[in-house]
C-alpha cells in the first residue's frame, strides 16, 4: 500500500498533520483532540455514524458531521467545543439516557464506563425526561459466558459488528426496531463462538458482562498488569485485572503487531485454573507427599546424578530463560546432549536455519497488506486463534486471497478463493505439487497455484504484490520442510519485505525454546552442538533403558505427544522423572519428582512469538506459597549438580540468554517494552547463522510420498484433492487435529468446561455409506492394537479415504492411535448394549 | 374522468383497463416509440442530457435533479445498477400506487431510459409488500415487456442488456430511504447507510446505483419523446413538468390530481378536492406528506411548487396534500404523526430512536391532560434536538411538523393540556383523525 499523503487541518484552533483520507476522529485523537464516541472504533471496521455523539462543526458545512465518518481533507477547519456543537453533544447524551436505567451502582461497569465518563464530560448534566423507560428481563444469559442487560443497551451496534464483521460467526443481530431494537440471537440461542468474549471489552455500558467477573471487584479496587498470554503460540498482548494478588479477570491489550486488540476466549476466561484444586501447589515426591524446597532439589538431584548422564529433557511451556536454563543443566551440568521441544518429529537445525533468515519471515501485520494468503496444514481458529480473525480482516477490508491446503477442513474455507485437500502423511507430496503447479505443471494443486498467480500477478503499474504463508509445524512432523522449503523459493517469498513465511507451532512458546537451544541437533542461537536424541528416540531410549532419567517441563506427554501407550511405558519405565508441571496429570502421577511452575501471570521472563518478536511476560498475580520462579529452582537445581549458573533473578537470566543466542545479543528489557521486538528488527539479526548454499532438495534426499493415498472429491467445487482410487480395505488415513477447547486448560476452567469436546470421528459421506454408519452411531477406531471409541460424525468436506479424530480430548484420545508415521484405522460401529 | 383544470400527462388514459397491457399502451399511449427513439437514435450522453434539460426533480421528497443524479455515475466497465423506490410508505402519498397500476408500462419504459442515460445493466422495482395487487400488475407487464422485447439481453437487436425485477418489499417505512432500501435490496436489515458514500458511487452490492421514485421515472418516456423544451413548458422555472398529487384528509373529493407545478395550493384543494365538507374551514394542512411542517389557511394561496413550499419553511414532498380541517385537534393530529415515526424509526440512530420515542411520550401526556406548559417547551427543544443530527432523514420527518404544529398552534395544545378534570381517551380521539381516503377505482 501506498503511504497517504499528509494533509494539515486545523482542529479547535490546533494544527494537526494527519493523511489524506483518514476519518477526522481518529486525526484529532492524534493531535490530543478528544471527540467523544460510542459506536466508532476503527479495528471495527467502517464507520456505522449511528450514535451521534461525535458531531463536530466542519467550517463551509452547514449541517453538523460525524467525525467518524468524515475524512480529513488539507486545510481543514473544525471546531468541536462551539455552542452548536455542544448542544448537539447535550442533545445525544440526554437521548442515550432517556432508556438508560442509570442504575450505575450496582453496575459492573461503573468506573471504567465510557457512557459514565462521556455524561460527565459533555452532557447536559441533567435529564429532562420524567416519562418510563423501557424494561426488559435483566440479566440473561446471552450465552453461559455472558450475561446481556438490555436495559443498559445504548445500541451503539459494537458487538453486533464484532459478530458479524470481525469473528464472521454472524451470530448476534438486532432484533425488533426503533427503540425496542435489543441485540439478541436467532430464537434466543446461546452465543457460543470462540471469541465472543471481546464483546464484553468492546460494549461501552454494562450491557455485556462476564459471568466470571459480575460483582467480583470495582475499578478502585483493582490494579490493571499488562502481560501476554502464553495458552497458544499467538501470544496476545493481555492486561491481567488483579484483586487482592489474585487474577479476576483477563482483557485484551491492543498490540496492532500481534492481536489487534482481539483475545480469544480461551484466554479470556482460562484463568480460574490459577487456583484449580489440581494446581500444584509446593514440590512434591513419588506418592505425592509433598516435599520441602531443600528435600525436592536433593532428591532430584540425586535421583539425575544417578542416571549418570543418561537423561534426557523435554520442554514445553517454558519462557526464553527458563528453555535455556533447562538445556543448560541438561548439557552442562548432566554432560547430556538429549534435549528437545517438539511432542514428535521436527525440523532438522540446517532446516531451522533457512526457516529463520529475516528476508524469508513475515510478521503478523504482513497479513494485513498480502495480496496472497496461503495457509498450510494448519487451521488457526484451532492453532492460533487470533490469527483466524486476522485472515478474515485481510479478506474482508484488503481484498486478500485465500488458499488453504490442509488434510482437514478449516474454519477459513469459507472465505477461500481455492481450496485442496490432502491425505493425512501426503503433506510432503502434496508441497511439491504446489511447487511444480506454480512453475506451470498442470496437477491437483493447480487451482491454488492460479489463485495465489492471479493474486499476485497485477499489471506492471502496482505494487509487487506480497504472500504471507501461514503454515503448520504438523508439516515438519510430516518431514515436509524440505517442500515447504521449495515451495518458498517457487513463490519468490524472500524477494519482498511483507512476504514470507510465519508459522503456526505446537507449542505457545516453541520459537523461544528453539532459539534458546532446546534442540537435539541446535543449542542456544541454533548453534551447533553435539546431536542429541529428538522426541521420539527419547521416548524409544527410555522404554529400552538406554536412557534412565527424565525431565519434563511444562509437558504432559501422555496426554499430549503422540503414541500414548509408548509414553505411558515409557514414563513407567525411566528409573527417575522429574516433571516440572502446573498442574496434576497422568505424567506428574508417575513422577519421581514434581516441582511446581509458575502460571504465565506469576512469572517474569520473556517470550519468543512465531514471528520473531520477543515479548515479557510480566509477574502480575501473586503465587502460592510454596510455588518459587522457575529460574530459582532450576538455578539451584542445577547448583545441586555442581554446576553453578550465576543466575540468581530474572534480569540474570536474560542476560544469560542474551549472551548465549546471538541474534537476541544486546536486546534488553526497554527494547522489549510492552509491545515486544522483533529481532529481526534489531541491529544484530544478521548474527544468525547461515544455512549451506543450495537448494534443500538438492541436499537432502526425499523420501517418497507414501504410497497409500487415500483421495476423492468433495461437493465443493474450489475444492481440489487429491487423485486416486478409493480407498478400497476398510481402513481410512487418519489424520488428527488439536481442538482448539480439547485438553487440561478447558477442564481445568469450570467457566469453560461446557466447552469440552467430546470424541467425533469425522468421515466422508461416501465412506459412511461404505461402512454403514451415520452421524450420532458409536464407533471403535482401533490401529494395531490400540483402539478408542468416538461418534460418528459425517461430514460433507472430508475427502474420502480419510478420517479424522482429535487430539487430547478427554476420553479417546486420539494420540492413543498415532506412532509418528502415517496410520491407518479399522472402524467398527459398537451396536447400542454391546 | 379527468377534471379539466388538470394536466394530465403521466395519467393520460388512466381511466382505461386496457392501458396495462401492453398492446393498450402502445395503442393509446404511444407507448414504447420513445424507447425505441432512446436506444436506436441516440447515444448515452444524449439521453442524460435531455433528462437534464428538462430540469426534472425528484418525485420521491428530496427534489434533486434527476439528470444530474444521473450524472454523478461513474462512467466504464462495471456493475451498474437502478433501482426505482416504489416503497411508497409516506402518510398521505399514494400517487405512485396508482401509477404503478394503471400504467406499469409507462414505469418500465422510463426505467429502460434510466438505465440507459445511468448506463445500469441490472434494474430494481423495490415496491412495498402491501402493495400486492400493483406488483402483480408490475409482475405481468415486466413480463409482456421482455416478452416483445424491452427487456432482457440485446434490447431491440442492440448491444444493450437490461434485467429488471419487481422486489417485494417487506413493510418497513424506513425502507423508502434510499440507502436503507438497497440494505433491504441486499437481503440485510433495511437500516440507512451513512452518506458519502452516496448510492450514485457506491450502491447496490457496492456497485454505482441510481435510486429514482415511480413518479420520476415515469416522467422520463414523455421527456425523451417530446425533448426537454416540451417538458420545461410545465410548471415554473425551477419546478418543471406537471406533479402528480395526492389530496387526502377533510376534503369532498379526496384522491390524485395531476397539474402543473406551480399553480396555486387553493386550487388543488378547493378546486380540484373540493375543499372541506360544507360548514368546515381548512384549519391546516401538510403540503407534502405527513413529514411536511403544516401551513396555515393564510398560505393557501402559494404557488404549489418546490420552491415556494421551501420559502414558506415546509416542503413540497412526494406532493401529498394532507388537509385538517376544524374538527381535528391538532394536538392529536402531533400524536399520531409522532407515533407513526416512532413505529418506523429503525433504531439505528440516537436523537431519531430516543427521540421519537421521548416526543410520543409527551404528547400521549399532553392529550391524557397531564402535561405543563414546561413540557411544550421540551417538545420543542427535543425536536430542535433530533433535527440536522440525525443519520437519515426519519428522525426530522417527525421533528419538522410537530415542531411547526406546536408553534404554530401553541394555543390550542395549552387548551387541551388545561382539560386536566377529563382525560380524553387517546384512541377515540385519535380516529378523528382519518388516514388517506381509498381512492382506488372498482377495477382493482
Amino acid at each position: 500500500m501506498s503511504k497517504a499523503r499528509e494533509v494539515t487541518i486545523v482542529v479547535d484552533g490546533r494544527e494537526i498533520v494527519a493523511s489524506e483520507g483518514q476519518m477526522l476522529h481518529d486525526a484529532a485523537r492524534e493531535g490530543d483532540v478528544e471527540i467523544p464516541v460510542f459506536c466508532y472504533d476503527p479495528k471495527l471496521g467502517d464507520p456505522v455514524g449511528a450514535c451521534r455523539m461525535c458531531l463536530v462543526e466542519v467550517e463551509g458545512i452547514p449541517k453538523l458531521q460525524t467525525s467518524c465518518s468524515t475524512p480529513v481533507r488539507d486545510g481543514m477547519v473544525v471546531h468541536t467545543r462551539t455552542e452548536q456543537v455542544k448542544e448537539a453533544q447535550n442533545a445525544v447524551v440526554e437521548f442515550l439516557l432517556v432508556n438508560h436505567p442509570l442504575d450505575c451502582p450496582v453496575c459492573d461497569k461503573g468506573g471504567e464506563c465510557p457512557l459514565q465518563d462521556i455524561s460527565y464530560g459533555w452532557g447536559p448534566g441533567k435529564s429532562r425526561f420524567t416519562d418510563d423507560k423501557r424494561h426488559f428481563q435483566k440479566p440473561i444469559e446471552l450465552s453461559p459466558l455472558v450475561a446481556i442487560d438490555r436495559e443498559r443497551c445504548i445500541l451503539c451496534y459494537r458487538c453486533v459488528r464484532f459478530s458479524q464483521e470481525i469473528s464472521e460467526d454472524a451470530q448476534l443481530q438486532l432484533l425488533e426496531r426503533g427503540d425496542r431494537t435489543f441485540v439478541g440471537t436467532f430464537d434466543d440461542r446461546p452465543y457460543v463462538a470462540p471469541f465472543h468474549g471481546n464483546i464484553t471489552d468492546i460494549c461501552p455500558v454494562g450491557a455485556l458482562t462476564n459471568y466470571t467477573y459480575r460483582f467480583r471487584a470495582r475499578p478502585w479496587d483493582i490494579e490493571q498488569a499488562g502481560s501476554v498470554c502464553t495458552l497458544c503460540p499467538s501470544q496476545c498482548n493481555v492486561s491481567f485485572t488483579v484483586r487482592d494478588e489474585k487474577v479476576k479477570r483477563v482483557l485484551a491489550r491492543d498490540n496492532a503487531e500481534v492481536d489487534d486488540g482481539w483475545l480469544c476466549d480461551r484466554g479470556r476466561y482460562g484463568f480460574e485454573m490459577f487456583e484449580a484444586p489440581e494446581r500444584i501447589a509446593g514440590p512434591r515426591l513419588r506418592g505425592g507427599a509433598a516435599a520441602s524446597w531443600p528435600e525436592a532439589i536433593e532428591t532430584a538431584a540425586a535421583g539425575l546424578r544417578a542416571a549418570g548422564g543418561k537423561v534426557a529433557a523435554i520442554v514445553g511451556d517454558a519462557s526464553n530463560e527458563e528453555a535455556f536454563m533447562v538445556q543448560q543443566l541438561v548439557r552442562e551440568a548432566l554432560g547430556s546432549p538429549h534435549v528437545d521441544s517438539r511432542p514428535s518429529r521436527g525440523a532438522s537445525r540446517e532446516q531451522l536455519l533457512r526457516l529463520a533468515q529475516p528476508n524469508l519471515s513475515a510478521k503478523v501485520s504482513d497479513i494485513d497488506e498480502a495480496a496472497a494468503i496461503l495457509v498450510l496444514g494448519t487451521d488457526p481458529l484451532h492453532s492460533s486463534p487470533i490469527l483466524d480473525l486476522r485472515i478474515r480482516k485481510a479478506i474482508r477490508r484488503n481484498g486478500a486471497k485465500l488458499a488453504v491446503a490442509t488434510e482437514r477442513p478449516t474454519a477459513l474455507d469459507g472465505g477461500a478463493e481455492a481450496i485442496a485437500r490432502y491425505a493425512p502423511g501426503e503433506a510432503t507430496h502434496f508441497l511439491s505439487e504446489l511447487a511444480a503447479a506454480l512453475g506451470g505443471t498442470e496437477n491437483v494443486a493447480t487451482p491454488l497455484a492460479d489463485t495465489l498467480r492471479e493474486a499476485t500477478g497485477g499489471g506492471a503499474d502496482t505494487e509487487p504484490a506480497k504472500v504471507v504463508v501461514i503454515w503448520g509445524e504438523r508439516l515438519a512432523r510430516d518431514d515436509a520442510t524440505d517442500a515447504l522449503l521449495d515451495l518458498a523459493s517457487a513463490l519468490n517469498l524472500t524477494a519482498l519485505d511483507g512476504s514470507g513465511l510465519l508459522e503456526i507451532p505446537d507449542f505457545a512458546n516453541a520459537r523461544g525454546l528453539r532459539e534458546a537451544g532446546c534442540l537435539p541437533d541446535a543449542g542456544p542461537g541454533l548453534s551447533e552442538v553435539t546431536i542429541g536424541k529428538p522426541t521420539e528416540e527419547i521416548r524409544a531410549a527410555l522404554e529400552s533403558g538406554e536412557l534412565t532419567g527424565l525431565i519434563l517441563f511444562g509437558v504432559d506427554p501422555i496426554r499430549d505427544f503422540p503414541d500414548t501407550p509408548a509414553w505411558e511405558t515409557a514414563i513407567t519405565a525411566a528409573d527417575f522423572v522429574v516433571s516440572f508441571s502446573m498442574h496434576e496429570n497422568a505424567t506428574t502421577a508417575k513422577a519421581d519428582v514434581v516441582l511446581p511452575l509458575e502460571t504465565h501471570a506469576e512469572k517474569d521472563g520473556t517470550v519468543t512469538h512465531p514471528d520473531g518478536r520477543l515479548q515479557r511476560v510480566r509477574p502480575s498475580a501473586g503465587r502460592p506459597d510454596a510455588v518459587r520462579p522457575n529460574w530459582h529452582v532450576l538455578s539451584e537445581l542445577s547448583a545441586a549438580l555442581g554446576h553453578e549458573t550465576g543466575i540468581d533473578s530474572q534480569p540474570t537470566a536474560f542476560a544469560a540468554l542474551t549472551a548465549a543466542v546471538p541474534f537476541y545479543a544486546g536486546i534488553t528489557d526497554a527494547d522489549i517494552g510492552g509491545r515486544g521486538l522483533r529481532w529481526q528488527d534489531h541491529a544484530e539479526a544478521t548474527a544468525v547463522p547461515s544455512p549451506e548454499a543450495g537448494a534443500p532438495s538438492e541436499r537432502f534426499a526425499r523420501e517418497e510420498p507414501n504410497a497409500a493415498g487415500a483421495s476423492g472429491t468433495t461437493p465443493d467445487r474450489r475444492v481440489a484433492s487429491e487423485e486416486g482410487a478409493p480407498a478400497s480395505g476398510p481402513s481410512l488415513a487418519l489424520g488428527t487435529y488439536r481442538d482448539l477447547w480439547a485438553g487440561p486448560i478447558t477442564e481445568l476452567n469450570p467457566p469453560l468446561k461446557f466447552l469440552s469436546p467430546q470424541q467425533r470421528l469425522e468421515i466422508s459421506l461416501a465412506d459412511a455409506d461404505r461402512l454403514g454408519l451415520q452421524s450420532g452411531d458409536t464407533v471403535r477406531v482401533s490401529q494395531n492394537g490400540s483402539a478408542i471409541e468416538a461418534t460418528v460424525s459425517v461430514k460433507e468436506r472430508i475427502a474420502e479415504g480419510t478420517c479424522f479424530l482429535a487430539e487430547a480430548v478427554a476420553d479417546g484420545n486420539a494420540n492413543a492411535l498415532l506412532n509418528g508415521g502415517p496410520v491407518r484405522v479399522e472402524i467398527a460401529k459398537v451396536e447400542a448394549g454391546a | 374522468m379527468a377534471d379539466p383544470r388538470e394536466t394530465r400527462v403521466l395519467l393520460a388514459h388512466a381511466e382505461d383497463p386496457a392501458l396495462r397491457t401492453l398492446d393498450g399502451y402502445k395503442r393509446l399511449a404511444g407507448g414504447y416509440a420513445p424507447l425505441e427513439k432512446a436506444y436506436r437514435e441516440m447515444e448515452q450522453d444524449e439521453v442524460l442530457k435531455e433528462l437534464e434539460d428538462s430540469g426534472l426533480r425528484g418525485r420521491g421528497g428530496a427534489g434533486f435533479s434527476m439528470g444530474k443524479k444521473a450524472s454523478f455515475l461513474p462512467r466504464g466497465e462495471m456493475a451498474k445498477y437502478l433501482c426505482c423506490n416504489a416503497d411508497e410508505s409516506e402518510p398521505g402519498a399514494f400517487k405512485d400506487r396508482e401509477l404503478m397500476q394503471h400504467n406499469p408500462h409507462q414505469l418500465i419504459e422510463g426505467i429502460a431510459i434510466a438505465a440507459l442515460a445511468a448506463d445500469a445493466g441490472h434494474a430494481f422495482i423495490f415496491i412495498r409488500g402491501e402493495y400486492a395487487a400493483q406488483a402483480d400488475i408490475l409482475d405481468a407487464a415486466v413480463a409482456e415487456a421482455y416478452e416483445a422485447g424491452y427487456l432482457g439481453t440485446n434490447i431491440l437487436g442492440t448491444h444493450r442488456d437490461l434485467e429488471l425485477v419487481v422486489h417485494r418489499g417487506a413493510g418497513a417505512y424506513i425502507c423508502g430511504e434510499e440507502t436503507a432500501l438497497l440494505d433491504a435490496l441486499e437481503g440485510k436489515r433495511g437500516n440507512p447507510r451513512l452518506k458519502p458514500p452516496f448510492p450514485a458511487v457506491q450502491g447496490l452490492y457496492g456497485g454505482p446505483t441510481l435510486v429514482n421514485n415511480v413518479e420520476t421515472l415515469s416522467n422520463a418516456p414523455h421527456i425523451v419523446r417530446n425533448g426537454a423544451e416540451w417538458f420545461r413548458q410545465f410548471g415554473t422555472e425551477q419546478s418543471p413538468g406537471t406533479k402528480v398529487v395526492s389530496v387526502s384528509g377533510g376534503v369532498r373529493r379526496p384522491g390524485n390530481y395531476e397539474v402543473e407545478l406551480g399553480i396555486p395550493t387553493r386550487e388543488l384543494i378547493f378546486g380540484l378536492a373540493g375543499g372541506p365538507e360544507p360548514g368546515h374551514e381548512v384549519k391546516a394542512f401538510y403540503p407534502g406528506g405527513s413529514s411536511s411542517p403544516v401551513l396555515t389557511p393564510a398560505e393557501l394561496d402559494l404557488p404549489y411548487s418546490f420552491e415556494a413550499m421551501a420559502e414558506a419553511g415546509s416542503m413540497l414532498g412526494s406532493g401529498s396534500i394532507i388537509v385538517a380541517d376544524d374538527r381535528v385537534s391538532i394536538p392529536h393530529m402531533a400524536l399520531r404523526t409522532a407515533r407513526f415515526y416512532h413505529h418506523e424509526s429503525c433504531g439505528k440512530c440516537t436523537p431519531c430512536r430516543e427521540g421519537t420515542n421521548w416526543t410520543v411520550k409527551m404528547l400521549e401526556r399532553v392529550v391524557r391532560g397531564e402535561a405543563t406548559p414546561m413540557d411544550l417547551d421540551i417538545i420543542s427543544s427535543v425536536q430542535s434536538n433530533i433535527m440536522g443530527h440525525c443519520l437519515c432523514v426519519l428522525g426530522d420527518s417527525m421533528a419538522m411538523p410537530v415542531s411547526a404544529m406546536v408553534s404554530k398552534f401553541r394555543a390550542e395544545f395549552e387548551e387541551v393540556m388545561a382539560s386536566a378534570g377529563a382525560p380524553l381517551d387517546v384512541e377515540t380521539a385519535l380516529a378523528a383523525v382519518q388516514g388517506p381516503a381509498e381512492t382506488l377505482g372498482a377495477s382493482t
